[in-house]
């Protein structure tokens, strides 16, 4: 597999502005996504693991601009895609894509699924009906559907197979990098593992790369060759899979690795006092401190960021020396 | 035109289907001037709004249940279960029936005949007083009625039965042109005013609250001053002032199908703004326009009915409403004559009703049917 | 079984539907131990939650009904116990968590408010008693602040605070028995880890009996003491959950074990089952799980399988042993 890198996200910011009041004036900002880089090389799978409301899916959203960013720049084969023009975004919408958490919402009710898979071919050109069909039948077989399933509608199927179908409308276009947002939280144990096989199957056999969002360490831990930990809208740490579960650094990525019920260890659990703080108003100083079962006076104060302790390994946080 | 043409030229617009839609429209357009400006009479007004309807009805109405017939399936096994619905849907089936079929057997409606003014319904009889000169005394006579005019008669002669199916003809035609401008426009608005947000929302939101004040009852009285009573303009004028209450449904539909993520995984996928309204969000809606639609009608029936009876209705159609009218002065001695539209009318707006309540439950995800 | 404060006969609950009938629960068999947590495990559709349900008669009865079987609590059928005798026990006696603790909870009401009005429900307490009662709860569930949270409607509580809350309700009187309907499903890792802690409280202080219904066997490990494995409305598998998840016996319990992406390991690919949950209209013949079972036998398609004990307290239904 190549090296190059295929996807570099630099400082990328996504503020959601909030006003307020009888003058509507503006009070501040949720800040989602506050100054996020990492990249994905081309064929490899990143996870990025957080709980809810650290910024993950806002991330991937960013990154398809589905949603505008604020600030920063996505850097795609070489060129910024936060400098597209509406015309040029759409060809970008080939390589890239992106796969729902929900099966149940993010196919269309009222389309078969034939025309679900087949859309995206419709808009990049490809008119000619049979054509289109066959795609269509190509991509279902793929992932594990028989051909005339192609006329049936998405209530007609279950969770697993619908995933399996979302997966084909992304894969349609032939794209080179995947955004799977929480692909199988919302799934059954036994067809969780059916759907991680087959997205490391397509991966083998279509170079894919994916950005594997989750909240979920263990499958993330299956699927991945570099893990992202978010907090709060910041990378605190990011390494490779099997470096982070031996030797994670940042208190939180421990406290998560914890935190995992697990059938083969009995272990001690880290827990967290008190809450995720608001993205409107993040604690001064590192984000963390605030339930950071290792922290310093320096936490209070300055904001720690990412570096490099070596491997790639990379940390945010002020045990570390930053 | 060659093959090859006119395949390109449908790749451009979307397909065949809108481009046979674009031509049969481009038709109508021209069709419509040349009626204006240069020719004698080709349709009458509301044979334009037909025709206009028609072609909408084919491109959104007829095509997708032929291309989605699956569907179609599934939502009539629900629809079926639902006893009065399917009692309305055959009233309704049997006042189409009767509007289409009925004028072959029965006279003309307007046509007045003195001599058999005032009769009843077969099997009533009614007392007459005629004074006798002669003796200076009154006489009663008994009336029957006969079969030869099986609900009676007006005091002009006029036969109760064909005035009734004339209305029944009546109340269909504007119920489903009225009501499809009403819907179509009402949809078109919320739809686009949801999905584009922000400042368009708020300028066509405005625009529909106006629109709601507005006093439709006297733009009616002002055109049919001007124009005089045009059962066309009347149609009309309820169908553009009628949009509101769809407009504003439709809106906050479409808001929270807009948060949906297939529309969101469109969106990944490319598709422009205009594909995702007409492609993902109006067939979503779809089942909420039919329904709302369907308990429209009864309303719609309802105003003609009420303008007729003032007076402001076309003269020249005979409608429920005016079949009302002349019935009410008289209704201590021919009461058939008011009877008769009063039932029709509360069963038909019944039976719309029914049918709409069961639509509902059909498409419902979350009523067990 | 010694000591049981719940004993689950043979229980069958249908729900008649036009499109046939669904056997969600069909012939279910447990006990469980005063002072013990029993796990019901199993997929979507395998007729836990149903179960549960069936317990407190909580079933929609136009659709559903318990068809035969026997629940006994304390001496008493709950089965054929009258819509007023199962209100008395409802709360009191034995109390239910929901998964979703965001609409279990009334949007209108304070936090306060909701659990009052549960206990005077069911207590002769004064609204003072009541009050004071509330804020003991809220801290025993390791809220903080417990006098301002009551005042809070849940709009303004985070996910895992919601939860604790809906389990202080359900303690308000005191039950004896909890059941616990995937508490620990719709939430963030680090929030089930202090879930998770609340219960193994419970247990100790409180020494309550917990059915706890989940289906992932990382809790079920950390939480359980033993474990009945449900399959389509059937149990397939009923053992100590240490016994279970060392020796499983049954071809499901090993595949689900099996199937868990797992921390401590590299693997190259999941193990996976085949197939899918059968639907409950329309269920294969004999053993319920044959179609997707790489051990099935002849037999298999034809009898459903008697229980067999593998060892003490191990049950297993299959025509292997």
């Amino acid at each position: 597999m190549l090296n190059h890198k295929l996807l570099e996200v630099e400082n990328l910011k996504k503020y959601y502005p909030v006003s307020g009041g009888l003058l509507y004036r503006h009070l501040g900002d949720v800040k989602a996504v506050d100054g996020v880089s990492f990249y994905i090389r081309d064929g490899e799978t990143l996870g990025l693991v957080g709980e809810s409301g650290c910024g993950k899916s806002t991330l991937g959203r960013t990154i398809l601009r589905l949603e505008e960013p604020t600030e920063g720049t996505i850097i795609y084969r070489g060129t910024d895609i936060t400098k597209l023009d509406r015309k040029e975004l759409r060809g970008l919408r080939k390589e890239i894509q992106i796969i729902f958490q929900d099966p149940q919402s993010s196919l269309d009710p009222r389309m078969t699924i034939g025309q679900s898979i087949g859309e995206a071919l419709l808009i990049h050109g490809l008119k000619d009906d049979r054509e289109r069909g066959r795609r269509v039948t190509d991509m279902l077989e793929r992932v594990g559907l028989e051909a005339q399933l192609a006329l049936r509608y998405p209530h007609e199927f279950s969770s697993g197979q619908r995933q399996r179908i979302g997966i084909a409308r992304a894969l349609a276009p032939s794209p080179r990098l995947i955004i799977a947002d929480e692909p199988v939280s919302a799934l059954d144990v036994s067809i969780q593992a059916q759907i991680l096989n087959l997205m490391l199957d397509l991966r083998r056999e279509f170079r894919l790369a994916y950005l594997l969002i989750a909240h979920d360490l263990s499958v993330i831990r299956q699927v991945s060759q570099r893990v992202a930990v978010m907090y709060l809208g910041k990378i605190v740490e990011l390494a490779e899979t099997g470096e982070i579960f031996i030797n994670a650094l940042h208190p939180y990525t421990e406290a998560l690795i914890s935190a995992i019920p697990s059938i083969r260890q009995r272990k001690i659990r880290i827990l967290l006092p008190g809450n995720v703080p608001s993205p409107l108003n993040p604690p001064p100083g590192c984000r963390f401190h605030t339930r950071c079962h290792r922290v310093l006076p320096i936490c209070h104060q300055a904001e720690p960021h990412l570096k490099d302790v070596g491997n790639g390994h990379l940390v945010a946080c002020h045990l570390h020396g930053v | 035109m060659t093959k090859k043409g006119i395949k390109h030229l449908a790749g451009k617009v979307g397909g065949i289907k809108n481009l046979l839609i674009i031509l049969l429209a481009t038709l109508w357009g021209l069709t419509l001037l040349a009626d204006i400006f240069v020719v004698e009479k080709i349709f009458d007004p509301l044979g334009y709004l037909y025709i206009a309807l028609g072609i909408v009805a084919l491109r959104y109405v007829v095509w997708p249940l032929y291309t989605g017939r699956r569907l179609v399936q599934y939502y009539w096994q629900r629809v079926k279960r639902n006893r009065l619905a399917v009692l309305g849907l055959a009233f309704i089936l049997f006042l189409i029936l009767l509007a289409v079929f009925g004028p072959l057997f029965t006279p003309d409606p307007t046509a007045a005949n003195f001599e058999q003014k005032n009769l009843p319904p077969v099997g009533f009889t009614t007392e007459e007083s005629i004074y006798n000169p002669q003796t200076g005394q009154f006489i009663t006579k008994t009336i029957s009625g006969t079969w030869e005019h099986p609900l009676g008669t007006d005091n002009k002669g006029r036969d109760l039965l064909a005035m009734i199916i004339s209305g029944a003809g009546v109340s269909l035609q504007v119920g489903l042109l009225a009501t499809g401008i009403a819907v179509a426009l009402g949809t078109l608005i919320g739809v686009v005013s949801a999905y584009l947000g922000g400042k368009v929302d708020n300028i066509l939101m405005r625009f529909t609250d106006i629109m709601m004040t507005f006093p439709f009852f006297l733009l009616l009285v002002f055109i049919v001053f001007i124009f005089g009573p045009n059962l066309a303009f009347i149609v009309l004028v309820i169908g553009l002032t009628g949009w509101t209450g769809t407009a504003r449904l439709i809106r906050s539909e479409t808001l929270s199908l807009r948060t949906r993520e297939f529309i969101l995984a469109a969106k990944a996928l490319g598709a422009s703004d205009g594909r995702i309204i007409l492609a993902h969000l109006v067939p979503n809606v779809v089942s909420l326009i039919v329904v709302i639609a369907t308990l429209s009608i009864p309303g719609v029936i309802m105003a003609e009915a009420a303008l007729s009876f003032i007076g402001l209705g076309d003269p020249a159609v005979t409608s429920w409403g005016m079949v009302l009218r002349a019935g009410q002065q008289s209704l201590d001695t021919t009461w058939w004559v008011a009877v008769a539209p009063g039932i029709m009318l509360f069963f038909t707006v019944l039976a719309f009703n029914f049918v709409g309540d069961g639509l509902r439950d059909a498409f419902d995800p979350r009523s067990s049917v | 079984m010694e000591g049981a404060i719940l004993k689950i006969r043979n229980l069958r609950t249908y729900f008649f539907t036009r499109r046939g009938i669904v056997k969600a629960v069909d012939g279910v068999s447990f006990d469980l131990v005063k002072g013990e947590c029993l796990c019901l495990v199993g997929e979507s559709g395998c007729g836990k939650t149903v179960t549960a349900l069936s317990i407190l008669g909580l079933i929609d009865t136009p659709p559903g009904r318990i068809v035969a079987g026997e629940i006994f609590y304390d001496g008493m059928d709950l089965a054929k116990c009258s819509a007023e005798q199962l209100r008395h026990v409802r709360g009191k006696e034995i109390a239910m968590i929901f998964q979703d603790a965001q609409s279990a909870l009334n949007p209108v009401f304070t936090i306060g408010d909701q659990i009052v009005e549960q206990i005077k429900l069911h207590l002769k307490v004064s609204y003072r008693e009541a009050r004071d009662k509330v804020i003991n709860l809220l801290k025993e569930v390791g809220i903080p602040s417990p006098e301002e949270v009551a005042n809070y409607y849940p709009h303004q509580l985070s996910g895992g605070m919601k939860q604790r809350a809906m389990i202080a309700m359900s303690l308000s009187c005191d039950p004896q028995l909890l059941i616990a309907d995937e508490p620990t499903t719709a939430v963030d890792v680090t929030i089930k880890a202090q879930i998770i802690d609340i219960f193994h409280q419970l247990k100790e202080t409180r020494k309550m009996s917990l059915l706890f219904i989940t289906h992932e066997l990382g809790i079920v490990s950390e939480i359980g003491d033993r474990i009945v494995v449900m399959y389509a409305g059937r149990v397939a598998e009923t053992a100590a959950v240490s016994e279970l998840l060392n020796n499983p016996k049954h071809p499901y319990s090993t595949g689900l074990i099996k199937c868990l992406p797992d921390i401590t390991q590299e693997r190259e690919r999941l193990e996976s089952i085949p197939g899918t949950v059968p639907s409950l209209i329309d269920l294969p013949s004999g053993c319920l799980f044959h179609p997707r079972c790489d051990k099935a036998i002849a037999i298999c398609r034809k009898k459903q399988p008697l229980p067999v004990s593998v060892n003490h307290g191990h049950t297993v239904f299959c025509h292997l042993y």
